[in-house]
C-alpha cells in the first residue's frame, strides 16, 4: 500500500511538473504580436519654408524639439576645412545680444534645460529639450539664437584654440588613425570626403565667415522642425506658428556633393604607432548609393559577412579562431555620396597577416559560394523579427520621419525595402557579391607597431608609408625670399669677416652665461640660471645647466645625445635633437663659418631703434632666416624668423637682439642676447666670457 | 564592433565622466508603485516587473551581484571570462552532442592543468610542457567539431532580439537584451537555461578573445593605461585596484575548474536579481518565473568581501611619459554609495564641473582656456565599496598637466573654505532631477536602473528616495566632505606626459 502510494505521488507530480513543463527555445510557439499603435504625425508648413512634425507623448512632463537644417561642412571650401562645425559650436556658445554666453548658460541650467546647435558634413541643425512648463519662455530664447547668434570674437576663438588642440591630439587614438587615413585612401586627401582640419585651415577662418555661413543657411527655406512631448497639438501650434514666423524665408540651398572618380587598386598601407601591441586593420574599396536598386540584397549580404553575432567575420575570426575582440564590416551606403566598403580588424601584432587572410578569405567565400538556406533565413527572420523594434518609441518615429524628408526619401521607402529583403534569394547574394565586392582590389591600412609586425606585410606589395605627423602651418612652402643676390653675398661676407677675423679659425667655443627665460606660468614669471656651454663645430654640444634641481648636463652630437639630470641619463629624443641641431645652424657663428655655402639675398635696408641697417636673408634648414647688420662694424644687430608655435597653433615671429659685442681671439661674440617670441620677451642671456677652440 | 563589454577602463571613465545617472524624484515614486510587480522565488531569486505597455516589446536584465571585486587572488579577470562563456550555449543549445563534447572538455582541462602545473614548476620540463602543449592543441580541435557557433546567440537575433550584450564592472555583471513582447517565454527558456547549465565551451579560446579585448581597451590605449595604473596606485589592498579585465598572467592561470567554481560561489539564486520591463503582464511572468527559474537551486550567500582599503600615509603621485598628448587624473579616497557623505560628494562634483556654468568648466575651458574638457565624479571605479572621488582634464595645447592640477586645487580649496552658493547647489539638485526623469523613458534604463538598486542597496525605490538624500545635503555639509575628505594625504595624482613636452625645459634652456 505504501509503496503504491508513493509511486501514485511520483506519477502525480510527475504531471503536474508536466503540466508547468519548461519548454527548450525549439518547442516554444508563439502568440500574436500585440499591436502597436503607431502615433499621429501632424505636418505643416509655414509661408516661411518651415516644415513641422508633431508628436504627442504625454508619458514625462517634457517637451523635446529637434531642428534639421539643410547644410552641411561639404559647403566648405578645402582652406577653410572646420568652419561649419566651428559655426555650428559658437551659435550655441557665443550666445545673443539678449542673452550673452554667461546669462544663457545660467537660465537653462536653472530649469534643467538645454539647447544645442551644430552643423556636420550633410547637415546641421539644433535642439531644444525642457520640463514642459518652461516651453513657452523659452521657446523665444531659441528662435533668437537660431536668428541673431553674437558670434563673439571670444567664443570664436575659444572654438579655434579647442579644434587645434583636437587636431594636436589626433594621433593618439589609433582607430581615429585609421578610419581617418582609409577615408582618405578611397577618396583622396584634398577631396571633401577625405579631407581633414589643420592648423592652417583653422586659421584661416574669421569671425566674418561664420557670420556669413549662418546668415545663409540658418534660414526658413532650409528648416525641419521635429516636436514631441507633453503638449496639446492644437495649442503649440499657435505657439510655433508666432515664433517661428519671426525666421525669414531665405534661400533653399542646394547642397552639391562632388562626384568620386573611384579606381579600383590593390594597395598596402603603414602607419607605425610603436605605442600599441595590436594592429588596426582595415581593408575595402568604395561602397555605394543609397539609391541603388540592388539596396536591399547588399544589406543581406552584409548582414552574412558582418552582421551581430551571427556574421561570418565574426563566428570565424574572433569565435573559432581566437584572433580578434573586434571584427567587423559594412558596404555602406549613403543618400548622398557613395560611401566605403571596408573590413576591419584589430588583432596582436603577431597575427596580423593571418587575420588579414582570414577576412580576405571570407569576401571571397561570399562570391565563390552560395550563402546556405539556414544564413539566409536567419538574416531575415532577424531582420523581420526585429522590426517592431523600429518603432518601438514615438520619437523612433518621427526621427525617421524626418530623416526621410531630409534625404528626399520617399515616405514607404522602408516599406520598400522590407518588400525586396523579403524577396532576397541565394543567387541574389552571389550576385551582388560578385559584382560589388572586389577582393583583388582592395587597399590595405595597417597602424600598428612596426617592430612587432615586422615584414608580415611584404607578401601583399610594396607597402607604401603613411606619414601622420601633423602639418605645421607654412612648413611646407618654404621658398627663398628673392632679393639682390650680389649686394647680399657682399654683406654676408662683411658680417662673416666682422665676426671671425680672416686667418683665424672657428672650431671650438666655450661660453659661461646668465640665462633669464621669462614665463607667466613659472614662479615669479622669470627664471635665471647659469649656464656654460661648449660647441664643437659643427655639429656637437656640451651644456650644463645650474637649475634649481641642481645641473643638469646635455651633450649631443650629430643626430644623438644625452641629458643628466639627478644622477639619471636618458637619451634626448631625436624631435628635440634636430630642434637644438636647427638653432646651432642658424647661430651667427654658425652663419659666418658656413658663409661661402650660404646664399644671401639682400632685401633692402631696415630701421630699427633710430639706426638703419642693411637686411639680408639666408635659408638655413629649410626656414628664412633675416638678419639687419650694422652697416659699418658689420655685426648682426637683428636676427629675424618664423616658428611654431604649438601654444597657439601658428607661427610666431621670433627676434633676437644682439649688443655688448666683445672679440677675443680674434672672434666677435655679443655679450648680450634679448630675444622676443611674437610681443613678449622670452629670454634674456648676459654672457660672462668668451674661449676660443679651447676643446 | 562592440559585443560584450566589461565597465572598466576607459568606456567607464568616459561613461562616468559624461552621463550623471542621478536619481530621481521622490514624486514620481507613487506612480512607478502602481506600475511595478516585484516577488522572490523560494529559492532566493528576486523579481521586478515594469509594466510600460508603450509598444509590444520587453527588455530583459539579469544583474548578478559580483564583479572585479570579487574576484579571488590570482584569478583578475575571471568575472569578465565567465560572462564571456555565458554566451556558449548549454547542454542543448551550442552543440551537436554534448555527451562527447563534455568527455573531450574534461580531457582538455585536465591536460591544460598539468600544463600549467608544469609551467610553474621551480625547474618546468620543457619537453614535456611542449608535449602537453600539442596534447591540448589536439583536445581542443576535437572538442570543436561538437561546437555549433554561436548557437545561443543566434537564436536570439533570429527571433528580432536587439541590444544584446553584458557588461561586468567592479560590483556586478549584467546580461541584457530585448525582444518582441510576443517571445518573452523565450527568453524564460534561454535565461534559466544558461544560468542553470552553464557550459565552458571554446573556453581556452575565448581567453584569447578576452586578451585581445585587454590589448584594444588598455594597452593599446593612453587613457586606458592611465587608468589601470591609476588604481593599482590608489588602492594597495582593496580589490578596486585590480583590472576588471585581469592580468595576462592571471587570464592564462585562470581554468575552467576555477570559473566553474567562481559561478558555484556566486551565481547563486539570491546573488541574482532580474527586471523585466515593457508591455508585460506580471501574473504571467510569476507563472513563467516559477517554471523555469524554480529550479534553480539555493545556495549559501556568497562571501562578502573583507579587505578594506587602509588609510593612506601620504599622497601617491607617477608619471607615463609617453608619446601621446597629456591627460591627467586625479582620485581621493572617499566613500561607498551607503555611507551619508556619498550624496554630498556626488553634488560637489555635479557643481564643480558638471555643465557649461560649472566652476572648472567656466574657468579651465572657457576663460584661461587651459583645458579642452575637464569633469569630476564621485564614486569610482565602482560605488558598492569605498571609493574615489575623481578628477580628469584634459589639457589644451601648449599647457602642461601642472597648471591644471593647480588650478583644480585651487578650485577644491574654494570649496574647503565655503566658497559655494546655494544658487549652485539648488541647479545642481534641479539638473540631478531632471536627468532622472529623463532616463526613465526607456525599457532598458528602467530595468536596469531598478535592477541596480535593488540588488545593491536592498530596494528599487533607493532610485527616487535618494532625491531627498541629494534634497537634505547642505552647503555645509559640502564645505564639511570637501575638508574631510579632499585632502592631500589621501590623493592619487597620475598623468601621462608627452616625451617631447617633458623635456621642455631643457630645450628652452637650450
Amino acid at each position: 500500500m505504501k509503496r503504491i502510494s508513493s509511486v501514485l505521488i511520483l506519477i502525480l507530480i510527475a504531471g503536474l511538473s508536466v503540466a508547468t513543463a519548461q519548454k527548450r527555445y525549439d518547442q516554444l510557439t508563439y502568440p500574436e504580436l500585440n499591436t502597436f499603435q503607431k502615433p499621429n504625425v501632424e505636418i505643416f508648413t509655414l509661408d516661411n519654408g518651415i516644415k513641422f512634425f508633431l508628436v504627442e507623448d504625454h508619458e514625462l512632463p517634457l517637451i523635446d524639439l529637434t531642428l534639421r537644417v539643410r547644410t552641411g561642412g561639404v559647403l566648405v571650401p578645402n582652406e577653410k576645412t572646420g568652419l561649419a562645425s566651428i559655426t555650428g559650436t559658437v551659435m550655441r556658445s557665443g550666445g545673443t545680444e539678449k542673452h550673452p554666453s554667461d546669462q544663457l548658460n545660467e537660465l537653462l541650467e536653472n530649469r534643467a534645460a538645454s539647447m544645442e546647435t551644430f552643423i556636420s558634413f550633410s547637415s546641421g541643425g539644433g535642439s531644444m529639450n525642457v520640463l514642459k512648463e518652461d516651453f513657452e519662455e523659452l521657446l523665444p530664447v531659441f528662435i533668437d539664437l537660431l536668428k541673431n547668434p553674437a558670434f563673439p570674437e571670444e567664443k570664436v576663438e575659444l572654438a579655434k584654440t579647442q579644434q587645434k588642440s583636437a587636431i594636436s591630439r589626433r594621433n593618439d587614438s589609433q582607430q581615429q588613425i585609421g578610419f581617418r587615413e582609409f577615408e582618405q585612401l578611397i577618396y583622396g586627401e584634398n577631396s571633401v570626403y577625405g579631407r581633414t582640419t589643420e592648423y592652417e585651415t583653422i586659421n584661416n577662418i574669421t569671425r566674418q565667415d561664420l557670420v556669413d555661413f549662418h546668415n545663409k543657411h540658418f534660414v526658413g527655406s532650409n528648416m525641419m522642425i521635429g516636436l514631441i512631448g507633453d503638449f496639446d497639438t492644437g495649442q503649440i501650434k499657435k505657439l510655433l506658428t508666432r515664433e517661428f514666423g519671426k525666421i525669414e524665408k531665405g534661400t533653399r540651398t542646394e547642397l552639391k556633393f562632388p562626384e568620386i572618380d573611384y579606381e579600383y587598386k590593390s594597395s598596402v598601407n603603414f602607419v607605425n604607432k610603436p605605442d600599441v601591441n595590436q594592429s588596426l586593420v582595415l581593408m575595402g574599396h568604395i561602397g555605394g548609393l543609397r539609391e541603388n536598386p540592388d539596396y536591399a540584397e547588399i544589406q543581406v549580404m552584409n548582414e552574412v559577412l558582418s552582421g551581430g553575432f551571427s556574421g561570418r567575420l565574426f563566428q570565424i575570426v574572433r569565435t573559432d579562431m581566437g584572433l580578434a575582440y573586434s571584427v567587423f564590416g559594412n558596404y555602406s551606403m549613403n543618400t548622398f555620396y557613395p560611401g566605403q566598403f571596408y573590413t576591419g580588424v584589430m588583432t596582436k601584432s603577431s597575427t596580423t597577416a593571418e587575420a588579414i587572410d582570414a577576412i580576405r578569405k571570407q569576401i571571397i567565400r561570399l562570391q565563390k559560394e552560395p550563402v546556405s538556406q539556414e544564413e539566409l533565413k536567419n538574416v531575415k527572420d532577424q531582420f523581420l523579427n526585429s522590426l517592431v523594434f523600429r518603432y518601438d518609441s514615438y520619437e523612433d518615429v518621427l526621427r525617421e520621419q524626418i530623416s526621410n524628408e531630409y534625404r528626399g526619401l520617399p515616405d514607404d521607402a522602408f516599406d520598400q525595402y522590407v518588400k525586396e529583403l523579403r524577396a532576397t534569394t541565394i543567387q541574389d547574394v552571389q550576385r551582388v557579391a560578385k559584382e560589388y565586392l572586389r577582393p583583388n582590389q582592395m587597399q590595405i591600412l595597417v597602424v600598428g607597431n612596426e617592430e612587432e609586425i615586422g615584414d608580415q606585410l611584404q607578401k601583399y606589395g610594396e607597402v607604401n608609408r603613411i606619414d601622420i605627423s601633423i602639418p605645421q602651418p607654412g612648413s611646407d612652402k618654404t621658398q627663398t625670399v628673392q632679393g639682390d643676390a650680389a649686394k647680399g653675398r657682399q654683406i654676408l661676407d662683411k658680417m662673416a669677416d666682422a665676426l671671425i677675423t680672416p686667418e683665424q679659425e672657428l672650431n671650438s667655443l666655450t661660453t659661461v652665461a646668465e640665462l633669464t627665460q621669462f614665463n607667466p606660468n613659472m614662479p615669479g614669471g622669470s627664471m635665471t640660471m647659469r649656464v656654460t656651454t661648449t660647441v664643437d663645430y659643427p655639429d656637437a654640444v656640451e651644456q650644463t645647466m645650474e637649475t634649481p634641481q641642481g645641473p643638469m648636463k646635455l651633450n649631443f652630437e650629430g643626430g644623438e645625445g644625452t641629458m643628466q639630470m639627478m644622477g639619471q641619463e636618458r637619451p634626448i629624443p631625436p624631435q628635440m635633437i634636430k630642434g637644438m641641431k636647427e638653432e646651432l645652424n642658424r647661430s651667427y657663428l654658425a652663419i659666418a663659418r658656413d658663409n661661402e655655402q650660404l646664399d644671401p639675398q639682400y632685401l633692402g635696408t631696415e630701421d630699427f631703434e633710430g639706426e638703419t641697417y642693411d637686411k639680408i636673408s639666408v635659408t638655413i634648414d629649410e626656414k628664412n632666416i633675416s638678419l639687419l647688420v650694422d652697416q659699418d662694424t658689420g655685426y648682426p644687430r637683428l636676427m629675424r624668423y618664423e616658428q611654431f608655435n604649438p601654444q597657439k597653433g601658428e607661427n610666431i615671429q621670433v627676434e633676437t637682439h644682439y649688443s655688448n659685442w666683445t672679440v677675443k681671439n680674434g672672434i666677435a661674440h655679443a655679450y648680450k642676447e634679448v630675444t622676443f617670441a611674437g610681443e613678449t620677451k622670452a629670454s634674456e642671456v648676459e654672457y660672462e666670457s668668451h674661449e676660443v677652440n679651447q676643446k | 564592433m562592440r559585443k560584450s563589454t566589461f565597465l572598466s577602463g576607459v568606456s567607464a571613465v568616459l561613461l562616468v565622466l559624461f552621463i550623471m545617472t542621478l536619481p530621481g524624484r521622490a514624486q514620481n515614486l507613487e506612480d512607478f508603485e502602481k506600475k511595478v510587480t516585484e516577488f522572490t522565488l523560494d529559492n532566493g531569486l528576486k523579481f521586478i516587473v515594469i509594466e510600460r505597455p508603450v509598444a509590444p516589446v520587453i527588455s530583459f536584465v539579469t544583474f548578478v551581484d559580483v564583479g572585479g571585486a570579487d574576484e579571488p587572488v590570482g584569478h583578475t579577470g575571471i568575472a569578465h571570462i565567465f560572462e564571456h562563456m555565458a554566451f556558449k550555449g548549454t547542454h542543448y543549445i551550442g552543440t551537436s552532442n554534448w555527451k562527447k563534447e563534455k568527455k573531450a572538455l574534461d580531457q582538455l582541462e585536465k591536460t591544460y592543468q598539468q600544463w600549467l602545473q608544469e609551467q610553474y614548476k621551480a625547474r618546468p620540463d620543457s619537453a614535456r610542457i611542449k608535449k602537453l602543449w600539442s596534447r591540448f592543441e589536439e583536445l581542443q580541435e576535437e572538442a570543436k567539431q561538437y561546437v555549433v557557433n554561436n548557437e545561443f546567440s543566434r537564436i536570439i537575433e533570429r527571433n528580432g532580439g536587439t541590444g544584446l550584450n553584458a557588461g561586468t564592472g567592479y560590483d556586478q555583471t549584467v546580461y541584457f537584451y530585448n525582444l518582441p513582447e510576443n517571445r518573452m517565454e523565450l527568453w524564460f527558456s534561454l535565461e534559466s537555461d544558461r544560468f542553470k547549465n552553464p557550459v565552458f565551451r571554446e573556453f581556452y579560446v575565448e581567453k584569447e578573445v578576452v586578451r585581445e579585448e585587454r590589448r584594444m581597451r588598455t594597452e593599446s590605449s593612453p587613457v586606458g593605461r592611465l587608468v589601470e595604473e591609476f588604481l593599482t596606485v590608489a588602492y594597495t589592498a582593496h580589490p578596486y585596484g585590480r583590472p576588471v579585465v585581469g592580468w595576462h598572467s592571471d587570464i592564462t592561470a585562470t581554468t575552467i575548474e576555477d570559473a566553474r567554481e567562481f559561478y558555484n560561489t556566486y551565481y547563486v539564486p539570491s546573488n541574482i536579481t532580474i527586471a523585466i520591463a515593457g508591455d508585460v503582464d506580471p501574473d504571467q511572468v510569476k507563472k513563467m518565473a516559477k517554471t523555469y527559474f524554480g529550479g534553480l537551486k539555493a545556495g549559501p550567500e556568497p562571501p562578502p568581501v573583507y579587505t578594506e582599503e587602509p588609510p593612506q600615509r601620504g599622497e601617491r603621485r607617477f608619471q607615463i611619459v609617453e608619446k601621446t598628448q597629456p591627460y591627467l587624473l586625479t582620485g581621493y579616497h572617499g566613500v561607498s554609495q551607503d555611507h551619508p557623505d556619498f550624496e554630498a560628494l556626488q553634488l560637489l562634483g555635479s557643481i564643480i564641473s558638471s555643465g557649461r556654468t560649472s566652476r572648472l568648466y567656466k574657468r579651465m575651458v572657457e576663460e584661461e582656456k587651459t583645458a579642452l574638457g575637464v569633469s569630476a565624479f564621485n564614486g569610482f571605479p565602482g560605488t558598492k565599496h569605498e571609493s574615489l572621488f575623481i578628477t580628469f582634464a584634459v589639457p589644451n595645447r601648449g599647457f602642461g598637466v601642472d597648471t591644471l592640477e593647480a588650478t583644480i586645487n585651487e578650485e577644491i580649496e574654494k570649496v574647503k573654505n565655503g566658497d559655494i552658493s546655494q544658487h549652485e547647489l539648488d541647479r545642481a539638485r534641479t539638473n540631478a532631477r531632471a536627468n532622472l526623469v529623463r532616463s526613465l523613458d526607456s525599457n532598458s534604463g528602467l530595468a536596469r536602473a531598478l535592477a541596480s538598486a535593488q540588488a545593491q542597496q536592498g530596494d528599487w525605490r533607493t532610485v527616487f528616495t535618494r532625491l531627498d538624500d541629494l534634497d537634505a545635503v547642505t552647503l555645509e555639509d559640502l564645505q564639511r566632505v570637501a575638508k574631510k575628505y579632499l585632502v592631500k594625504e589621501q590623493r592619487t595624482v597620475g598623468m601621462i606626459v608627452n616625451e617631447e613636452n617633458d623635456e621642455e625645459v631643457a630645450d628652452a634652456n637650450q
